[in-house]
């Protein structure tokens, strides 16, 4: 199993609560374009390969380097197909990239709650 | 590939308003609000039509029991049973068919299938109480009304308010809550809200000068919902096409 897999069925276990959030935040995960396709994917629930491009205003490659590693991690789901005589590309979100991006933005709201917390205790 | 490992550099605070920011592009870009409120505007406002069209006034002997025994009494007769049904059925084919097609050319899944499955479930459970009310015959005047086994008083505020909470509030208003709250639009939800007080709260035709017993009494029922209904689908078309252009730009 590749450290990217390895690191995505990370993502499924939430890390204890006396860990520092940094710890449970899955490198997979956490970049800027995935995270971003992992959202747009959640909430869109099937996109399609152009839309997402545009939604995340990438290059054509530069996606689709991405959506292999997510594809890879089995965090999402991508089907090839013609629509007429269009080629598309459709993807969806597996239930472990649903499980990986409610775990990431867990982990950022703690992180964020212990900043907080910390820039409080630090000011009195 | 040169940024796969490199994590994202923004505060985790940053990162979060990013994520909020792409989820609302793909929830505007999902969103064609306009189109179920102009069908279900124009709809209503066809009610007009209908309910004119229908319009039927029969002269029955008072029932024995009544106050009024041995004159005559006024029977009104309004509205078709076909139309809502199958208008309201016909809208929500035409929402469904709609989202999937702008799915497609926009390239972005539509949450519109609780809508859809919630209006035809409610426009159902509508049209048999309509049916079971009209199974049970002419109501003779001053006699009870069967609702569903109910035997109310045709003329108490619970049973007027029974049968508008029976119609339109229920076959169009809740689907519309769905609707607001699929696509999380809180904008819909309040003009759901307003138009769910218009259908429930009763509205009289005293004020326009149009008598009960007018064929036209029932233009503010349909008209001022209906008209609600319209002014919704211009704004969020308006909306929509604000928003699409400061995109692009």
């Amino acid at each position: 199993m590749s450290k990217q897999s390895e690191q995505s069925k990370q993502t499924e276990q939430t890390p204890p609560a006396d860990q520092h959030p940094v710890n449970g935040l899955d490198d997979v995960v956490h970049q800027r374009v995935r995270l971003g396709i992992l959202t747009v994917a959640h909430q869109g629930r099937r996109v399609e390969f152009g839309f997402l491009r545009t939604a995340l205003g990438l290059t054509a490659g530069n996606l689709s380097q991405h959506l292999a590693v997510l594809e890879k991690a089995e965090l999402v789901r991508i089907e090839k197909g013609y629509e007429g005589k269009r080629a598309r590309t459709w993807l969806s979100l597996t239930p472990a990239g649903g499980r990986a991006l409610q775990d990431e933005v867990t982990q950022l709201k703690r992180l964020i709650r212990q900043i907080e917390q910390g820039s409080s205790d630090s000011e009195s | 590939m040169t940024d796969a490992s490199v994590p994202s550099s923004a505060t985790p605070h940053e990162v979060l308003a990013r994520l909020g920011d792409l989820t609302r592009r793909v929830r505007s870009a999902q969103r064609g609000t306009w189109f179920p409120l102009l069908l279900l505007g124009a709809l209503t406002l066809g009610g007009i039509l209908v309910s004119r069209l229908t319009f039927n006034v029969e002269t029955l002997p008072c029932p024995a029991s009544g106050p009024a025994t041995g004159s005559d009494c006024t029977l009104i007769k309004q509205g078709s049973p076909i139309y809502w049904p199958v208008g309201l059925a016909l809208a929500y084919a035409a929402t469904a068919y709609f989202y999937i097609r702008r799915s497609r050319n926009r390239g972005v899944g539509t949450p519109v299938r609780p809508y859809v499955l919630t209006g035809i479930a409610l426009v159902g459970l509508a049209t048999a109480t309509a049916f079971w009310i009209l199974h049970q015959g002419p109501g003779q005047p001053g006699s009870r009304v069967d609702f569903w086994g109910l035997h109310l008083d045709p003329g108490s505020g619970v049973t007027m308010f029974l049968e508008r909470l029976a119609g339109n509030a229920m076959a169009v208003g809740l689907p519309l809550l769905v609707l607001a709250w699929v696509e999380r639009n809180r904008a819909l939800l309040l003009l759901t809200v307003v138009y769910l007080a218009v259908e429930l709260v009763p509205l009289t035709t005293g004020w326009a000068g149009i008598a009960v017993t007018s064929p036209w009494s029932e233009l503010p029922c349909f008209g001022v919902p209906g008209m609600l209904l319209l002014l919704g689908a211009l704004g969020f078309g308006l909306a929509e096409l604000s928003g699409r252009r400061a995109d692009s730009s």
